[in-house]
Order: C-alpha cells, then sequence, then structure tokens
C-alpha cells in the first residue's frame, strides 16, 4: 500500500517537471516566433523600400543630370560679356554635380560593402587636415543654409595629429555626417571637434538643427531609412549614409553614438582605435605566410 | 610563381579565377572555403554572425548572406554547384557562456554546415569550435588549408 503511495508522490513530481519543461520550452517557442515575426516585418518593409528606393534614385540622379544638360546649353547662348548670368548658371551646376557626385560615392560605397569587396589602407592620417577638407568642400552648402563652421582641437596635440587609419573611409564617414548636420540645421553653427586618448581617435559633429526622437534613433542606421519620407520632402538623399557609417565603422571597429533632442539638436560621436602596425601586417608583407611543421593541413 | 596572397577581413569575399593564397584570423567568426577541384580555382568568405537580421546594410558580415554570395560568385567564374567542395572552420567560443542566445560560435558553424547541405556541396572537412582562435592558409589552387590555433583572438 505504502509502495503505491510513494509511487503517486513521484509520479506528481515527474509530471510537474514535465509540464514545467512543456511549459519553458513553449516559452521560448513564443519567444523564437516573435522574432521570426520581427524579420518578416523587416524583410517586407525592406522590399518596399527597395522599390522606393528605385524611384529615388531615379529622381536624384535623372533629375540633377536634366539640369545640369540645360544649365550648361543655356551658358553657351549666354552672350558676350555677361558674366553675372554665367556665374549664377555655373554655381548651379556645381551644386547639381557636387550632390550627384557625393549620392554616387555613397552609392558605390554601399555596393562594395554589400559584395563583401571591403579592404583595408592604412596610413598615416593627418586627422586636423582630413577635417578641414571636408569642411571645405561642403562649404558652399553651408552658405547657402547660412551655416557657418566651428572647428575646435581638444586635447594636447594642438597641431599635427597623426592617426593610423583608412583615409578614404574616415573621409566618407565624416563627410556623410557634415551633410546630415546640414541638411538638417539652418542659421545657426555646426561644431566639429575632434580628440585622440588612449589610442582612441573621437569626433563629434554637433548641430543645432530639428532633432531625432528617441524612437527614430532606433532606426536610423537602417538601409533607405528616412524619417521624412514624403514625396515632396524638402531634404534628399535617400538614407543611405547612416547606414554606410555604421557598416564602415563596423569594420574599422569604431562605434557610432547619438545624442540627440527633438528641437533642440543631434551630435554624432564617432570613436575608431588606431589600427596597430599589427593589423598592418596583416594585409601587406608575405613574412606571415610562413608554414610551420606544426600546422594541421585540411 | 609565386602566388597572389589575400588577407580576408571579417565581412569581407574573396574569390579570385587566380590560384590565390587566402589567409584569415577567425575566432568566434566561421569562414567557408570552397573550391572547384576541376577549375583549381576557390574563394573564401568570413562572417560574424548567421543571420541578417534586416537592420543596416545587407552585407556578408551575416552567414546567410555572406555563403549566397560566396558561391554565385564562384559560380560567376565559370564553376558549377556539382564540383564544389567546402570546408569550415572557426566558430570557437572564446567568451565561455552558457546561454544559448550567445553562443555565437556554435551558431555560426551550424549555420554553414546546414545552408552546404541544404545546397548540396560536400563538406569534406573541418576544424570547428573548441576555445581557441585559428589562423587559416587556403590554397584555392588544391584546396589545401593549413591551421594553426592562436590564443583568443577576436
Amino acid at each position: 500500500m505504502s509502495n503505491i503511495k510513494i509511487t503517486d508522490e513521484l509520479l506528481i513530481e515527474e509530471l510537474k517537471l514535465r509540464f514545467e519543461e512543456k511549459k519553458n520550452s513553449l516559452k521560448k517557442l513564443e519567444k523564437l516566433t516573435t522574432e521570426l515575426k520581427d524579420v518578416n516585418t523587416k524583410l517586407a518593409e525592406s522590399e518596399a523600400l527597395k522599390s522606393h528606393f528605385i524611384s529615388n534614385i531615379t529622381n536624384e540622379i535623372v533629375n540633377p543630370f536634366t539640369s545640369i544638360v540645360i544649365l550648361s546649353k543655356n551658358i553657351l547662348s549666354v552672350k558676350e560679356g555677361d558674366w553675372n548670368r554665367v556665374m549664377k548658371m555655373a554655381d548651379l551646376i556645381h551644386t547639381e554635380a557636387f550632390n550627384l557626385d557625393f549620392q554616387l560615392k555613397n552609392i558605390f560605397a554601399a555596393a562594395e560593402i554589400e559584395a563583401g569587396e571591403l579592404f583595408l589602407e592604412v596610413s598615416n592620417v593627418t586627422v586636423d587636415t582630413l577635417i578641414e577638407a571636408v569642411m571645405a568642400s561642403f562649404i558652399n552648402e553651408a552658405d547657402k543654409k547660412k551655416l557657418s563652421f566651428d572647428f575646435r582641437k581638444v586635447g594636447a596635440e594642438k597641431d599635427e595629429l597623426f592617426f593610423k587609419t583608412d583615409s578614404e573611409k574616415l573621409r566618407l564617414i565624416l563627410s556623410n555626417l557634415v551633410e546630415n548636420a546640414i541638411k538638417f540645421s539652418k542659421n545657426n553653427k555646426i561644431v566639429i571637434s575632434r580628440e585622440v586618448k588612449d589610442g582612441v581617435l573621437s569626433i563629434t559633429v554637433k548641430d543645432f538643427g530639428i532633432g531625432i526622437s528617441e524612437n527614430n534613433q532606433k532606426i536610423i542606421f537602417d538601409r533607405f531609412k528616412r524619417l521624412d519620407t514624403g514625396i515632396n520632402s524638402i531634404n534628399r538623399g535617400h538614407g543611405l549614409g547612416l547606414s554606410i557609417n555604421k557598416a564602415l565603422l563596423d569594420f574599422l571597429n569604431g562605434e557610432i553614438d547619438i545624442d540627440s533632442k527633438k528641437d533642440v539638436g543631434t551630435t554624432f560621436i564617432i570613436t575608431i582605435p588606431e589600427l596597430t602596425p599589427d593589423a598592418e601586417s596583416f594585409s601587406a608583407d608575405g613574412s606571415d605566410y610562413i608554414f610551420d611543421s606544426d600546422d594541421e593541413i585540411f | 610563381m609565386e602566388k597572389p596572397k589575400q588577407f580576408l577581413y571579417p565581412g569581407a569575399i574573396f574569390v579570385s579565377p587566380e590560384p590565390s593564397i587566402i589567409t584569415t584570423i577567425l575566432g568566434s567568426c566561421v569562414a567557408v572555403c570552397l573550391f572547384d577541384p576541376i577549375l583549381q580555382i576557390g574563394g573564401m568568405n568570413h562572417y560574424l554572425l548567421p543571420l541578417w537580421n534586416g537592420q543596416g546594410l545587407a552585407s556578408p558580415r551575416y552567414g546567410n548572406i555572406a555563403i549566397e554570395k560566396l558561391i554565385s560568385n564562384l559560380e560567376a567564374l565559370g564553376s558549377h554547384k556539382a564540383n564544389m567542395k567546402a570546408k569550415v572552420f572557426g566558430g570557437a567560443e572564446i567568451i565561455a557562456t552558457n546561454i544559448n542566445q550567445f553562443m555565437i560560435g556554435e551558431r555560426n558553424i551550424h549555420l554553414a554546415k546546414d545552408t552546404l547541405i541544404e545546397i548540396g556541396i560536400p563538406v569534406v572537412s573541418s576544424s570547428t569550435g573548441g576555445k581557441l582562435g585559428r589562423k587559416i592558409i587556403f590554397n584555392t589552387e588544391t584546396g589545401e588549408v593549413r591551421q594553426k590555433y592562436v590564443g583568443g583572438k577576436k
């Protein structure tokens, strides 16, 4: 009699355990299902955005080209001596061509990243010169929106600052941040500062523009995402810039942070660790390939 | 003649019609060495995470994209899937953890093996898992891979 009783208790215990296990695996399954749903929604969005992207690109490549063609034709028919008109039209051509060039650089960068054709080209970069060059290339765009640049060099190394990194990638990252800052602010200034601490370069680009709400801060690094997607949006671009920045910084082992308040302004902070000579020697010299006897062969 | 040498960075893919030597260093990342013994060509990828979650650019940092791209790049050079052979390396657990969500190495390995089986490309050899990083040198002409363990890198 007593034997059976114990068995009953054990049985109940075992059943409880099994129920518990079942509950747990159900929970796990639920979690996975939610994740799957999320990914599904994202894929659907991505498809929709892709078609949006193509129409966007058409607008942004075909339209500037059309203006450039018409404007240059007009210049050819200007009467001799009417320099003012020529200057005005040349200025418009420059603006269109500059934007086009910048967009194309981003598109090619995105294509390279997505094709996995990324290579490091490490050199000793003079950071200040690079930042100044980026500012100079955007000076016309900034002038048009009555924006001025304020470049602050933080830290002991006031003059020449050398930093080992990939200069072309850093240039594109900075250009995207500056372009973004110009796009979303006006009648104010853009503060750019740089600092090197413990072998880490940090650059901040701060604007006093419209800002980004907390919810939107989470999605701005997604490709093709623009917060204002209306066809009549005054802001051009197709949301590639920040997703490229994220990918390039991942490649350089760097990070990007955002600090923004709606209607107050936005600060982007990028940090990049200095590439060690070790990382350089991987790519270039052949001494790395000496075969040892303890190599395993597959 | 010396073969061209290539160091493969995480998130990159290298495929060449020329016989090449491809080197990379793996921690929890996984690299698939894919080669065609008939054409004597091959290529390698190096991915960090198993699946693209729809965020950011669809780059070969993610296994599902990296494997697909590697195969199609080799196909573009005239190779057929039926002739391709694969070797899989990496996927170490360098940061010890028991939480399933974080076992990136193991999830990376599973993704490579499952995807390749599904496509029908045989995995002829592999060295995966464990706690140590690996340095591998892949000769695309012969398909030979030399491996050395390295102390907990990446």
